[in-house]
């Protein structure tokens, strides 16, 4: 399939090597105070796949994330990404690395245009980089409000927005908080067939969700996170009858 | 319409450049002063208007470079314009020793350390009386040079303005705002926030240094008080704040508009304007958080070169 | 520079300092709760310390009132004005930005600093009531000092109590910790926020109705007093109390260490050095903890 906007090239052939895995989180342990918010959790990431990550509320999801992303700093284990180490790099060298995220609550800049949301991310020369911003518009069908303040944006129009920014960064990596939150069904069906074109790009991506329409229908493999552990991982379908997975949801 | 103003500009521009020509020597030093006013606003409003990182102890960066530049032409011989651009380079100085370890706190304790700056640097310049001629001042060779010092300062306020313009026009300026905005979205971004906080707090320093050593030369003696004093960060504050912060020429308007009536109410109540500036700054925070300029480009959709 | 430290000089040192920490720590308190509460940074935190020593000073120059008696009259006014500030302006910039609630505070500082000025005029005033030290063995402790760290470790005590033991004091501190969980729990947010200024505020007065009988008092005197008690809880810590008490306590002996060693006047640079090592260096304060 043709990618998305004509730009993925370069990156796909170095991409985890192939057999190697994309992601690999090592024993991590991540504190605050004296709650352990993730407890000794590991997992790999194939390259080229959609994941997902559930738990209830508070199992360190997005704790996660911020440790992948360098936004928290470890306590221990490691977290390599490509085969290099990641862990303890400055959020925005990860970034730079090929390592986007969302936010589970829309972090966008309000008083910047549409446009200039985009426009931050890339460097290099900016009449090129205002085009592919304004293509990256186009495919979300916000072209006519590059000139808005972003603040001024519907919800849902930021939360399509937040998702191209992240595009801007030509990540190898997307990390997913909660995409399908407060939208509704048919942006969602547009959503979630965008996240397969990314995949079919090459792209590895891993989902924080609790819709569970999302996680059934895109992803190829569900972790579970509980209480900052991981108690199990799998198809989802096999996750969806795990009984640890019941249990953590649902409680004995 | 854009034409328009660009005549408009350089015929006004042409127009300061004579002035000195046919104008009063109150008229120079009301000006000079006002040039040195609309410097310092939009230096501070490269930090503190984008960053979103408030400068408390901005007066500091003014006080060295008027210290700077007045030992090395009252103690060196230097003549008065490159010492100036020295003071500005002491600064910056200060500003990258400063800025390094404080701009790591997050926004608002940045600007509580910053409260402290202006204290502090009062403080040392007073302690090194050898260097700096402690409480007693500093005086230089006198020289009557009003009118090279408007020159200077209009220079300044120039420059500054114009990097302001092309700073906020350029990417780097939109991305010192995405610090204000969220410093946080910012790094997952991609964007280096602690680096780029730092350039614009390096750059911010400059031109105040610059400022502080015209000022030092034009006033021909200069004393700790006189050059760190709170006072003129606030009036650096509530300048641009009124006129609209991140804006290239709210600065520009809010100095004009606020050294006009500081000129006014000084003469007769010297408190009084201090107290007016305190509440203009409730008022803008509360009801006007954009400034004249800033309702303005929200409500009329300007450019951001506005 | 040949200064012969003898022991009794470096008790006396040691001792004044953690004096003058039981003080700043009192104040940091206030500063701490504010921000706690409703994540306000009250740039006008010292302005109210002037507030409260020039209340102690007008009330001494017109009636003789012994100054820790105006005590009763500085924190209720405080109180008072802390809680106008917060109806009127505060509490509208309480959910915007943290760089409104900044400037805002900013404003007010300056605002009522010339209000002062303009009643008192910016002449320096003092309060001459308990001078003298009391004297043990060799060493000497201003009599100010040590009357002023009693008053302050008492109302510390009494903030703390109120803090912990009363209802109203729970409901603070559980606004402080979650917000939105608080108010699901029946406690109103809006007085929380309210009263919680106005305590502040009171701490600050005390603070500044007991360093009136020590130092000169003037307009500006409270600047310095806010960025001591944000490095007090730089130091200690953000979030506990023992840590503010603990980081006051070592700001206090730093500064007269300073004043031993070098002089006086370098005591609000080294404060400031001070801050900035222990920002590039453990930014979690010395005892760790939450970090800012």
């Amino acid at each position: 399939m043709s990618d998305l906007l004509g730009l993925r090239e370069a990156r796909l052939a170095g991409a985890g090597g192939g057999t190697g895995a994309i992601l690999e989180v090592s024993e991590l342990i991540k504190r605050f105070g004296g709650v352990t918010a993730v407890s000794r959790c590991s997992l790999a990431l194939e390259p080229g796949r959609i994941y997902g990550l559930i738990g209830p509320n508070g199992s360190g999801k997005t704790t996660l994330f911020d440790c992948i992303t360098g936004l928290a700093r470890r306590d221990a284990g490691a977290i390599h990404f490509r085969g290099r180490r990641i862990d303890g790099l400055p959020a925005h060298r990860i970034a730079r690395l090929g390592v986007g995220r969302t936010f589970q609550v829309i972090r966008i800049f309000s008083e910047l245009t549409a446009l200039e949301n985009l426009l931050v991310v890339s460097g290099g020369d900016r009449a090129a980089a205002s085009e592919r911003a304004r293509r990256f518009l186009a495919f979300v069908h916000l072209e006519r409000l590059e000139s808005e303040f972003a603040g001024n944006l519907s919800y849902g129009q930021q939360k399509l927005l937040e998702l191209m920014r992240v595009l801007m960064l030509d990540p190898t990596l997307i990390l997913l908080d909660e995409p399908a939150a407060g939208v509704n069904r048919t942006l969602l069906n547009e959503l979630m067939e965008a996240i397969e074109r990314l995949r079919d790009e090459g792209r590895t991506i891993l989902i924080v969700e609790h819709d569970m329409k999302v996680v059934m229908g895109l992803c190829e493999r569900v972790f579970v996170l509980d209480h900052g552990e991981k108690i199990a991982e799998g198809p989802p379908g096999a996750i969806r009858a795990d009984e640890r997975v019941i249990e953590a949801y649902f409680g004995r | 319409m854009r034409r328009g103003f660009l005549v408009a500009g350089g015929a006004g521009l042409v127009a300061l450049a004579l002035y000195p020509l046919v104008g009063s020597g109150y008229g120079v030093r009301f000006m000079l002063q006002l040039f040195m006013w609309i410097a310092l606003a939009q230096s501070w409003n490269l930090v503190s208007g984008l960053t979103g990182y408030v400068s408390f102890g901005h007066v500091a960066f003014f006080g060295t470079g008027a210290y700077a530049t007045a030992i090395l032409v009252a103690a060196h011989g230097w003549p008065w314009a490159p010492a100036a651009l020295v003071g500005g380079l002491a600064a910056v100085a200060l500003a990258l020793v400063i800025g390094y370890p404080c701009l790591r706190l997050k926004g608002p304790y940045f600007a509580i350390s910053m409260l402290g700056l202006n204290e502090v640097m009062r403080v040392l310049v007073s302690y090194f009386e050898g260097l700096t001629g402690g409480g007693l001042g500093l005086s230089l060779p006198a020289l009557y040079a009003s009118v090279p010092i408007y020159y200077a300062m209009g220079l300044s306020a120039l420059a500054v303005t114009a990097a302001a313009h092309l700073i906020i026009t350029s990417r780097f300026g939109l991305r010192l705002m995405t610090v204000r905005e969220d410093e946080i979205a910012a790094e997952a971004m991609g964007i280096d926030t602690a680096c780029h906080k730092l350039y614009a707090f390096l750059l911010s320093a400059f031109v105040p240094g610059v400022v502080g050593g015209l000022f030092a030369r034009d006033q021909g003696y200069i004393e700790p008080v006189a050059v760190f004093p709170l006072a003129f960060t606030i009036t650096m504050v509530v300048m641009v704040l009124f006129g609209g912060k991140g804006t290239v020429w709210g600065p520009v308007l809010g100095a004009a508009c606020l050294f006009v009536l500081q000129e006014l109410v000084w003469a007769n109540f010297i408190y009084l304007h201090q107290l007016l500036f305190g509440a203009i700054i409730i008022i803008v925070v509360l009801f006007l958080p954009r400034g004249i300029l800033g309702v303005l480009q929200q409500r009329y959709r300007l450019p951001r070169h506005v | 520079m040949s200064v012969v430290i003898t022991p009794e000089m470096v008790a006396q040192v040691v001792v004044s300092g953690l004096l003058a920490g039981a003080l700043y720590a009192m104040v940091a308190l206030g500063l701490a709760l504010i921000y706690g509460v409703m994540r306000v940074i009250n740039v006008a935190h010292g302005t109210l310390l002037t507030v409260g020593a020039y209340t102690t000073f007008w009330w001494f120059n017109l009636l003789g009132l012994n100054p820790y008696l105006s005590l009763l009259f500085s924190m209720p006014l405080a109180f008072g004005l802390g809680v106008g500030l917060q109806r009127l302006m505060v509490r509208r910039v309480v959910r915007a930005p943290e760089l409104s609630s900044l400037l805002l505070t900013f404003g007010i500082s300056i605002a009522l600093v010339n209000v002062l000025q303009l009643f008192f005029s910016s002449n320096l005033r003092s309060v001459e009531f308990l001078t003298g030290a009391f004297v043990v063995g060799r060493v000497a402790f201003s009599k100010s000092r040590v009357v002023a760290c009693a008053f302050a470790v008492a109302i510390t005590a009494l903030a703390y109590w109120f803090l912990q033991r009363t209802r109203f004091g729970k409901a603070i501190r559980a606004t402080s910790q979650n917000p939105e969980v608080a108010m699901v729990c029946g406690v109103n947010v809006e007085r929380v926020h309210l009263y919680t200024f106005g305590l502040a505020s009171a701490l600050a007065a005390a603070g500044g109705s007991l360093v009136a009988v020590m130092i000169a008092i003037q307009p500006e005197m409270g600047q310095v007093y806010t960025f001591k008690s944000f490095l007090v809880i730089v130091l200690g810590g953000a979030g506990n109390y023992p840590g503010a008490l603990l980081g006051g306590m070592f700001l206090g002996l730093v500064e007269q260490l300073s004043s031993l060693f070098l002089t006086t006047q370098l005591n609000e640079a080294v404060a400031y050095v001070l801050l900035v090592l222990v920002l590039l260096l453990r930014p979690t304060g010395l005892l760790g903890g939450r970090a800012t």
